[in-house]
């Protein structure tokens, strides 16, 4: 499902060389549900944000669901993030203009879904993760947890083939937590959805199938955690 | 993905930007579409009345439609009568009037001056010009007057204004006598019956006194100096003029344009010059304008801009929405601008401004309406199109971080 090969990223700000990644190379099966972690400026979002094809690396081979994703043009690019791709960013990255509501069914809009369809799965995948009284509101009339399931469900709604999600419990009670994992565990267990996601909390580890750590820029190490 | 899918996608984001962006811009934005659209409108429509007073006042009191002029070489048109009858005959042609014009000295009070006195056939005169209905004293003259004489106001004048360089005896009222010698030396005095104001100043300095009157000072039988033709509408003057000579007509004939000669040619030229300096600089405000604010808009929402490509939306849809966005103020602008032209046609129709040669209502002209609204959307598309392109191409993290 996600096969990369020594990913190397160097950020230049002047003389300065950043090297986020220094040679990652990690696979990923069809359903299974990987946690990354590590220590603040290791590389995990630089590493989620070239597999959700927002960035490029400055070496190396990315192939997902057995496509060279590298060799696609914008456009196709475009493409593939709107049709198999969900992203949970980190600082959320809601459209302010627009309610919860809309934030969630915007990609459906552009894929041309019936509304019927699309305005049920929002509805829907909006109660899942508890907003079902909060759907009018804009980000400016969300707070910062609410925000962040928003920004879930908008990457749920379209059942992605892959779910990359950086720190999407970041600013949720230990409560919202578990009923977010929870969902994620079912959406993995029950359709057998790839999840990659990013996190800090030991907590988080019982739910995930491996952890990937990363330090500096490369993996440190790999546990399994439960059988996936 | 199917072309309309997206637009429907540009319209949604457009239509939400508008309705909860910043109230604020949007109405100062529409506002100067609206002021650029009042500005590009104005000076045409104010040019196309000053030209359609001078047209109104040529044909209505100096020339007709048409003007029939003695052959080359000849200083009269023979057999006038005939003639007139003849080109009545044309179908949508409404009246002729014989016109014979002398260069005479006029003596009042003392005082002299030298101008023109035409002898008409004052019926004849009415079926043509309407002198008759702007007189502000007395009458006009009758068929059979022989001692009377009608004479534009700047003419009789003012008691103690000299006119400024314009020929006036200074005070002549109705009733007073005016002495009038001819070029031949012949000398008459006639009975002042009317007096006349057109604002047509060639006409508001002359005198009239009938053919009848006219021809036995100069000697003259079935003679004059022009025929003035008048039409059944404006506008069509080169076609009758095209007719009249296919009738066989041996004489000149000349249209009131021809006649009012490079004179207003000039003046439309000029104000021309004006309208195209005045039409590109609003259309550079235009761009300018529109431009800054597209331009802020998209600065403002790069990250927005960086989220929707992250989230899958192609760009193409993202530069449309802008472009809705744009085309939506455009619209709205121009529609407001027709509102607050029109009142400010109503304000200057109702106190209209005076211009030499009468007072000029604003014409709007739909042509240059149009032309304004086309220029508006040519401008503001390019405007609109430029910053939204710009910003949607840039990398994604980048406009993320904004
Ligand atoms: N655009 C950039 N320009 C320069 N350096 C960058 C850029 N983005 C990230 N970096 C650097 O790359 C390294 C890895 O950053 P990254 O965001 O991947 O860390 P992270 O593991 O996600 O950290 P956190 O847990 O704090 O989110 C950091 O040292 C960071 O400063
Ligand atoms: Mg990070």
């Amino acid at each position: 499902m996600i096969v990369a090969e020594d990913l190397t990223r160097v950020y230049t700000m002047g003389r300065v060389e950043v090297r986020a990644l220094r040679g990652v190379s990690l696979s990923v099966a069809r359903g299974e549900f990987v946690g990354i972690m590590g220590a603040s400026g290791s590389g995990k979002s630089t590493l989620l944000h070239i597999l959700g094809l927002l960035d490029r690396p400055t070496s190396g081979r990315v192939m997902l669901d057995k496509t060279d994703v590298l060799a696609l043009s914008d456009h196709q690019r475009t493409q593939f993030r709107l049709n198999r791709l969900g992203y949970v960013f980190q600082d959320y990255a809601l459209i302010g203009e627009l309610t919860a509501l809309e934030n969630v069914y915007l990609t459906s809009l552009v894929r041309g879904d019936p509304e019927e369809e699309y305005l049920r799965k929002s509805t829907d995948i909006l109660e899942r993760v508890g907003l079902g009284d909060r759907m009018d509101h804009r980000q400016s009339e969300l707070s910062g947890g609410e925000q962040q399931r928003v920004a879930i469900a908008r990457a749920l709604v379209n059942s992605p083939s892959i779910l990359l999600a950086d720190e999407p419990c970041a600013n949720l009670d230990s409560q919202t937590s578990k009923s977010i994992l929870d969902l994620f565990r079912r959406l993995n267990e029950d359709l057998d959805q790839t999840i990659l996601m990013v996190s800090h909390e030991e907590w988080h580890k019982e739910y995930f199938c491996r952890v990937v750590t990363l330090r500096d820029g490369l993996i440190e190490e790999v546990t399994e955690c439960r059988k996936g | 993905m199917p072309v309309l899918a997206g637009l429907r996608v540009s319209a949604f984001l457009a239509w939400k930007s508008i309705r909860r962006g910043s109230k604020g811009t949007l109405v100062l934005t529409i506002m100067i579409v609206a002021l650029i659209f009042v500005n590009l409108v104005f000076l045409p429509s104010i040019i196309s009345g000053v030209v359609e007073t001078f047209d109104a006042q040529s044909i209505d009191f100096d020339f007709g439609n048409l003007v029939v002029e003695p052959r080359e070489g000849s200083q009269y048109i023979d057999g006038v009568a005939s003639l007139q009858r003849q080109i009545e005959r044309i179908p949508g042609i409404v009246g002729t009037s014989p016109r014979t014009a002398a260069g005479v000295t006029y003596f009042y009070k003392g005082r002299n001056t030298a101008s023109t006195l035409y002898g008409i056939n004052p019926e004849d005169e009415r079926s043509v010009t309407r002198i008759a209905e702007f007189m502000t004293e007395g009458e006009f003259l009758s068929d059979g007057d022989t001692d009377a004489i009608v004479m534009g106001a700047t003419l009789a004048g003012t008691e103690g204004d000299e006119g400024g360089g314009l020929p006036t005896l200074e005070g002549v009222v109705v009733g007073d006598s005016v002495r009038v010698d001819y070029p031949n030396g012949e000398t008459r005095t006639y009975r002042v019956k009317g007096i006349f104001e057109t604002q047509s100043f060639g006409v508001d300095t002359s005198a009239f006194i009938t053919n009848r009157e006219m021809s036995e000072v100069l000697g003259l039988q079935d003679q004059a100096s022009v025929i003035l033709v008048k039409t059944e509408e404006n506008g069509r003057e080169e076609e009758f003029k095209r007719e009249l000579l296919s009738y066989g007509i041996q004489e000149e004939v000349r249209t009131y344009r021809e006649k009012a000669g490079g004179f207003v040619d000039q003046a439309i030229q000029s104000f021309n010059i004006i309208n195209a300096i005045s039409t590109l600089v609003s259309l550079i405000i235009a761009i300018v304008v529109i431009f800054i604010v597209i331009f802020i808009n998209t600065v403002n929402r790069r990250r927005q801009i960086g989220i929707l490509k992250a989230i899958g939306i192609d760009q193409q849809i993202i530069i449309n929405s802008y472009v809705l966005q744009v085309l939506f103020i455009t619209v709205v602008g121009a529609l407001v601008g027709m509102v607050l032209n029109a009142g400010v046609t109503t304000y200057l129709t109702a106190y209209p401004l005076v211009f030499p040669g009468g007072p000029v209502y604003p014409v709007v002209e739909a042509s240059a309406v149009l032309w304004s609204v086309a220029s508006l959307f040519a401008v503001s598309l390019p405007a609109g199109y430029i910053p939204a392109w710009r910003i949607a191409r840039e990398d994604i993290l980048t406009a993320i971080r904004g």
